[in-house]
């Protein structure tokens, strides 16, 4: 299965929110949607699920307009909420109902998953007597239970104790691994890193960085130095203009281009003593600040 | 379709396992079981005690005054059946009222003139209007007596009384004052009670976020329409549960209530009502509940709600009160009630009031049962419409004006 996202354009009144969004997505895949608040990540996931349509643009699934009765999803929401009174079980069944499946289908998928997730002693609990950790769970039931092809997650792990997250990290990889295609949206990019094959970055409305994240690493200018050293200061003073102190209390050098690296470095050795000297590798949090943030350099680069 | 089965099902089970919702018609019914039950488990009671209550009614005492002693009392044990009638003496009359051995007095002065003596004076104490005409009529016999009539003859003649029977050819409001009444004021009640809820459910869905998921999952008509459905389901099932029951009751009991006026009044409705009332709450039901829903849809928090069901709240309740007061004045087919009567928003109340208490050609009611449907199909169309793009924003309770304006966006994209 193959998920295109081609040029959405989407506006509320006057605010432009989409403005000709693109991302990729396949089967067995995750895919990172990243941006800021406001971004227009949730409006985005809102399209792809048909809540409203698109200004203009298209939503492909396997190269052909998407049909919503054809295809199912599931929806862990960012702001979590289910009916606080009811009965856990029962509203389950309810929502699972509500997306297509049978009275019977729906019960034991129900009854599967809170095993699964070790919440089966709740099912005839109401839900507010839960802890927040443990609403959680019950709403990420929602997402899964009637077994979609499309999995969207919004800060799937916020609010969870590392062992919940532990257990949600098995269910994701498990659905990955039967071939869902998921959607990941999160503000924690350790997580990303963990399971995403590629990412798309949203900016005001914009994709400003998107694809295979090992490609975007790898093709990511490798223009800056790591030193560690006792004389930072010194160094700091001789490289005048781009040279940073990171919070680690190294200095990051920004070159003025990758080809400057073999003769900087060379240069650095033998001018200063170095404890370490190494290019720099951008994780995934530097990426994201670097092209979501309000930074200068940040939209150019795309 | 399905989906929209789905939803009709999750709410109307949510009423119906509703503690409060069951609680409240149990407790209706078995009131109402109790009250017309009564006459018949009083009667249970009542044998062996009926002597015990002769020597209970109060005293009456009576000085004739220097007139025939024996006639008077006879006259008076018959004309107050609610007392025990005894000679007595004017001069103790007032220390008797006051030891609490009788209960009132009458002291002639020959058949005339006399006083009437009591302890506190009743605002509904008729006595001396009673005691007027005995009087009146003792003096009248002993005149045509004195005048040569026999007894007999006078009796007759003053016992005469015009024989009447009244017809009322089209409703007669003495008699169907009382069930219209009640008929209305349930409906008043449910489509408010019920409006409400359907209000508080969509805030509750927003408020909790449920809405976030609901939207992905269902069409937001399906889940309009599932929730005003099910809640007129349950109000109807309500409204059932309690007039069936007190129907019953009565029925069983019928014997036992004999030829009581009220219950009479209340019971004995042509059966034809009973289908212009399940015509005009349905529609009625509709209009206002799919008001309440979009409305519900608006609020961000729960406690706007209150304030932005003022105005539909506002309408229903003026157009209430238009509707008692024409019918206890009599008044149903003024120049007002016949505007209200097609006004969609009143004419749940307004027609069915004309119905019932006076007669309405046919043709009226047609066109006005026409226009509430046109204006339950528009509203729910519209509603359906704000619903869907009330579900959305959140934040500060939208303006009126955003909401059109979104709704326009919506029409043109």
């Amino acid at each position: 299965m193959d998920l295109e996202f081609q040029d959405i354009r989407k506006s509320f009144g006057p605010k432009t929110v989409l403005d000709g969004v693109s991302f990729h997505a396949r089967s067995g895949e995750a895919l990172g949607l990243l941006g800021r608040n406001g971004a227009g990540k949730t409006t985005s996931i809102r399209i792809l699920m048909g809540v409203f349509p698109a200004d203009g643009g298209r939503v492909l699934l396997d190269g052909a307009p998407i049909d919503y009765g054809g295809v199912s999803m599931g929806y862990l929401p960012e702001e979590r909420g289910l009916y606080p009174k009811k009965k856990i079980g029962e509203q389950l069944v309810y929502f699972a109902r509500l997306n297509g499946m049978t009275k019977s289908g729906a019960a034991k998928a129900v009854d599967r998953w809170l095993e699964r997730l070790g919440m089966a002693e709740y099912r005839d609990k109401r839900l507010d007597t839960l802890s927040k950790g443990n609403q959680q769970k019950i709403q990420l039931i929602t997402a899964l239970a009637h077994d979609p092809d499309i999995i969207i997650l919004d800060e799937p792990f916020s609010g969870l104790d590392p062992v919940n997250a532990m257990l949600l990290k098995d269910v994701v990889k498990e659905e990955l691994d039967r071939g869902k295609t998921v959607l990941f949206s999160s503000h924690q990019m350790s997580y990303i890193e963990e399971f995403c094959h590629s990412i798309a970055i949203l900016r005001d409305g914009r994709i400003v960085l998107s694809g295979a994240l090992h490609d975007i690493k790898r093709d990511y200018p490798r223009d800056k130095l790591v030193i560690r050293s006792e004389q930072a200061d010194a160094i700091a003073a001789a490289f005048p203009d781009g040279c940073v102190r990171r919070a680690s209390g190294e200095l990051l050098l920004r070159l003025p281009s990758p080809e400057a690296k073999g003769e900087t470095m060379k240069a650095l050795a033998e001018r200063f003593d170095l404890d370490e000297l190494r290019v720099f590798e951008p994780s995934l949090n530097d990426i994201f600040v670097e092209y979501a943030g309000d930074q200068e350099q940040g939209g150019e680069k795309a | 379709m399905k989906q929209f089965g789905v939803i009709l099902r999750f709410e109307l089970a949510g009423y119906l396992k509703n503690k409060i919702f069951v609680g409240v018609t149990v407790f209706l019914v078995l009131a109402l079981g109790l009250l017309l039950f009564f006459p018949r488990v009083s009667a249970l009671f009542k044998d062996g005690d009926d002597e015990a209550a002769d020597e209970d009614r109060p005293v009456m005492l009576l000085d004739a005054g220097g007139e025939d002693e024996a006639a008077l009392l006879e006259a008076f044990s018959a004309a107050f059946p609610d007392y025990e009638v005894r000679a007595g003496d004017a001069a103790r009359i007032e220390a008797q009222i006051a030891d609490g051995t009788a209960e009132c007095a009458f002291a002639l002065e020959g058949l005339g003139s006399y006083t009437y003596y009591v302890d506190d004076l009743s605002m509904y104490d008729m006595n001396t209007e009673i005691a007027d005409q005995v009087l009146g009529q003792m003096y009248r016999l002993a005149a045509m007596t004195a005048e040569g009539l026999a007894p007999d003859q006078a009796a007759d003649i003053l016992s005469f009384r015009a024989e009447h029977t009244v017809e009322a050819l089209g409703a007669d409001q003495g008699q169907n004052f009382f069930y219209t009444y009640i008929m209305i004021f349930a409906l008043y009640m449910v489509i408010l009670l019920y409006g409400q809820m359907v209000a508080n459910g969509v805030a509750t869905e927003k408020s909790s976020r449920a809405m976030e998921l609901l939207i992905t999952s269902a069409k937001p008509v399906s889940m309009m329409f599932g929730k005003v459905i099910a809640a007129c389901l349950a109000g109807l099932f309500q409204l059932v549960c309690v007039f069936g029951a007190a129907l019953l009751f009565y029925r069983l009991n019928r014997a036992a209530w004999g030829d009581n006026m009220l219950m009479g009044a209340l019971f004995d409705m042509p059966p034809a009502l009973l289908g212009y009332m399940l015509l005009y709450f349905v529609l009625g039901f509709f209009l206002y509940a799919f008001l309440f829903g979009a409305v519900g849809s608006t609020a961000t928090k729960l406690e706007d709600i209150n304030t932005s069901v003022m105005p539909i709240m506002l309408v229903f309740i003026v157009g209430f009160i238009v509707v008692v007061f024409a019918m206890s004045s009599g008044t149903v087919n003024s120049a007002l009630m016949r505007v209200c009567s097609y006004v969609p928003f009143t004419s749940p109340m307004a027609m069915f009031t004309r119905i019932a208490m006076s007669t309405v050609p046919w043709y009226e009611i047609a066109l006005s049962a026409l226009i509430l449907a046109a204006s339950v199909v528009g509203v729910g169309v519209l509603s359906a419409r704000i619903y869907r793009v009330g579900v959305l924003l959140y934040g500060a309770s939208p303006k009126l004006r955003d909401i059109l304006r979104a709704l326009r966006r919506r029409s043109l994209g």
